[in-house]
């Protein structure tokens, strides 16, 4: 992978490269969403789930800056913190989340809370903050270049949803708006850093793999979001049962028998194809309010079943 | 010892089959041996086995399709309560053969296919029948039963795996096996021309992958054959564990090779109650649970998974089914495995410097 790495021109170009290639603009969920094909479910899931990530950027810019032993680059890079967090309460990238939360029909709380975050998208995110605690300066910097490609996907968004979401009302609109700029202004800055800094082959290597890295981190979020909100059918060819000599829940597939505990049989009896994912923990947590929060283990469940042959999701619908 | 509950019961219905592949694990001898359980004895067999615990019947041959009262065998495994997945290389039932087994109650197929190519699957299978097993599992999917595809892996036809996975996506397979030949029955004959290199398998493997990151269907199942790997294949759940063969003529096995370990003595469905075959013949027990493991397996972390691996393939190799497997890196006898995969390469080197 060191075609080009040589000279800075072909280390910059196979930077833009990887954005090309695996930028999550080219994710289907974002193709669907600029396409005005995504539900409000979808939309929301979205939102709620997206802004775990937004609360992460300022702790891993913090992360950043204590990584940097020269003034001036501290100086550029607290800019990012004042951007996200604003310099007083009600403002700043976090608030303007917030604001499109409530203008795609969420509540403000329950969004802050975090409490409905999915386990993908907190593992995804908390990946994304372990490896710049993990890693130098140069690669975390490298990490934070998406950014070069993030202008642009704002400018798509915001016609998107001005065209097909007409329900979301304008001012919901505003992050997208503050970053078109703002993004560009970061990203040539760390570009710059990262050119300047990354003088030899191994450590312009280390720099792609980071960019790398973090594009699959943005993909895992919207995975892990795109599945919640799809539809998951039990296949028709599976033989659910109830086991006659243990009473455990078994399904039969062609070639295998499943020997399942626990819940399974609930969900998997949720599981008819009309009921989101989400809607399915929800409905499970709602007969368990007792217990501990149970969307965890629903989600991995559902998706070790579909692995497993034994589910497959349908897609969303309105 | 207790027995544990069988959940898979592998209905060996006939040693019949239409087709020749060089790498069949049937009995050299085949055709001494007749179809020695009729319909009404393999419905017996069912409702034993149901009583048991059994949740799923593979219905397998030779070629189960070369009995004429299949689909009577099917209603009665279905009729059992059995979960049915008929094994079958397509041929002789046909497509149009299909319905009057759906309609006796079959559940799912399994079919074969040698390779993604007519010209080189044919040659494989000895007889010309791949166009008629590409329109048989169309006509599987038209029925609504899930197919899955199994190819045997082999020197000739690694290099087309991704040709063989588009084939599969194509006919819209539930699950594609990618099962690597095992150097049992006539493929020990042949073991030196159908071995893969390394290479080979390497590339196949990253295809594998590929595909896999594409999406989960079809589940793609790719196993490294006990040759190339460093540890052995789990056999069959466990000597005894989870899974029960009933030959053609009626023996009780835990799997369909150990009936050729000499001096193992299974008994038979059709003189006993196949309770008693499965829980206490005493072949059944002899390598049942661990108390029968030679060393390293007796106290290594990983007896749980593999079972100290395949009893067949440690016979073969070293003349006594209780050592353990060959194929394990830990295994005193490895070193036979480590023989056999350099004969593999240097034959290629050879087959390389022919003009
Ligand atoms: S003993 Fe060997 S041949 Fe028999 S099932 Fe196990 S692995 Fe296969
Ligand atoms: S020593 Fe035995 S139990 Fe351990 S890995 Fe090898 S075969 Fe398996």
């Amino acid at each position: 992978m060191s075609e080009g790495l040589e000279t800075t021109r072909g280390f910059e170009a196979a930077l833009r490269r990887i954005g090309e290639e695996r930028y999550h603009h080219r994710h289907p969920f974002n193709l669907r969403m600029h396409a005005g094909e995504l539900t409000r479910q979808e939309i929301r899931t979205w939102v709620r789930n997206r802004y775990y990530y937004q609360t992460r950027i300022p702790i891993k810019d913090g992360m950043i800056l204590a990584k940097s032993a020269s003034a001036d680059f501290r100086r550029d890079w607290i800019e990012r913190i004042h951007d996200h967090d604003g310099q007083k309460p009600g403002e700043g990238g976090l608030e303007l989340w917030l604001q499109l939360a409530v203008a795609v029909g969420l509540d403000r709380a329950e969004v802050e809370s975090l409490a409905h975050v999915l386990p993908g998208v907190r593992r995804a995110c908390d990946a994304y903050v372990e490896f710049v605690e993990s890693h130098d300066l140069l690669e975390s910097v490298a990490a934070s270049l998406t950014e070069l490609f993030a202008g642009d996907i704002m400018v798509v968004r915001i016609a998107a949803f001005e065209k097909h979401y007409p329900w979301v009302a304008a001012e919901g609109l505003r992050y997208f708006r503050s970053r078109t700029h703002q993004a560009p202004r970061d990203a040539d800055w760390g570009l710059r850093f990262v050119l300047e800094n990354a003088d030899t082959i191994p450590d312009r290597q280390r720099c792609v793999a980071a960019l790398e890295r973090k594009c699959e981190i943005l993909w895992g979020l919207l995975d892990a979001v795109e599945r919640v909100c799809t539809r998951p059918e039990v296949v028709t060819h599976a033989s659910v049962r109830s086991d006659e000599q243990t009473g455990k829940t078994t399904v039969v597939l062609p070639e295998r028998v499943l020997n399942l505990g626990g819940s399974s049989g609930e969900i998997l009896a949720r599981c008819d194809g009309r009921k989101s994912a989400e809607e399915i923990a929800e409905a499970l947590q709602a007969a368990h309010p007792e217990g501990r929060s149970v969307a965890d283990d629903v989600h991995e469940f559902l998706d070790e079943m579909e692995r497993l042959g034994a589910i497959r999701r349908l897609p969303a619908v309105e | 010892m207790k027995a544990p509950r069988p959940y898979n019961l592998i209905a060996e219905l006939t040693y019949r089959c239409p087709l020749r592949c060089p790498y069949c694990s049937n009995p050299l001898d085949w055709k001494a041996v007749g179809d020695g359980l009729d319909a009404e004895a393999w419905a017996r067999v069912f409702r034993e086995a149901a009583a048991l615990g059994v949740l799923h019947v593979g219905l397998t041959g030779g070629e189960p399709g070369a009995r004429r009262d299949l689909a009577e065998i099917v209603r009665a495994a279905s009729t059992a309560d059995l979960y049915t997945l008929l094994v079958t290389a397509g041929t002789p039932i046909g497509a149009e053969g299909l319905a009057p087994l759906v309609d006796a109650g079959l559940r799912s197929v399994q079919l074969s296919i040698q390779d993604a190519v007519a010209e080189e699957s044919d040659r494989i299978a000895g007889t010309a029948c791949f166009e008629g097993k590409i329109e048989f599992a169309r006509a599987v999917r038209a029925l609504g039963l899930p197919l899955v595809l199994n190819v045997v892996l082999h020197r000739h036809n690694l290099g087309r795996v991704a040709e063989i996975i588009r084939l599969a996506r194509e006919l819209d397979a539930e699950r594609l096996e990618l099962a690597n030949t095992q150097y049992h029955g006539w493929a020990r004959l042949n073991r030196a021309a159908l071995l893969p290199t390394a290479q080979q398998l390497e590339d196949a493997a990253q295809v594998v992958r590929e595909a896999r990151r594409a999406g989960p269907r079809p589940e793609i199942q790719f196993v490294l054959p006990d040759y190339f790997a460093d540890r052995p294949k789990p056999c069959m759940g466990g000597w005894g564990q989870r899974a029960l063969v009933v030959t053609p003529d009626g023996s009780v096995l835990p799997c369909h090779e150990a009936g050729r370990l000499p001096g193992l003595e299974f008994w038979n469905a059709m003189d006993r109650p196949l309770a008693a075959c499965w829980a206490e013949a005493p072949g059944m027990n002899a390598f049942r649970g661990e108390d029968w493991m030679p060393h390293p397996c007796r106290t290594c972390p990983e007896r749980a998974r593999d079972f100290g691996g395949c009893r067949c393939q440690a016979y073969f190799l070293t003349g006594d089914a209780a050592r353990t497997d060959p194929a394990c890196a830990l295994a005193p006898q490895h070193d036979l495995v480590v023989a056999a995969r350099s004969e593999a390469e240097a034959e290629l080197v050879y087959r390389g410097r022919a003009p």
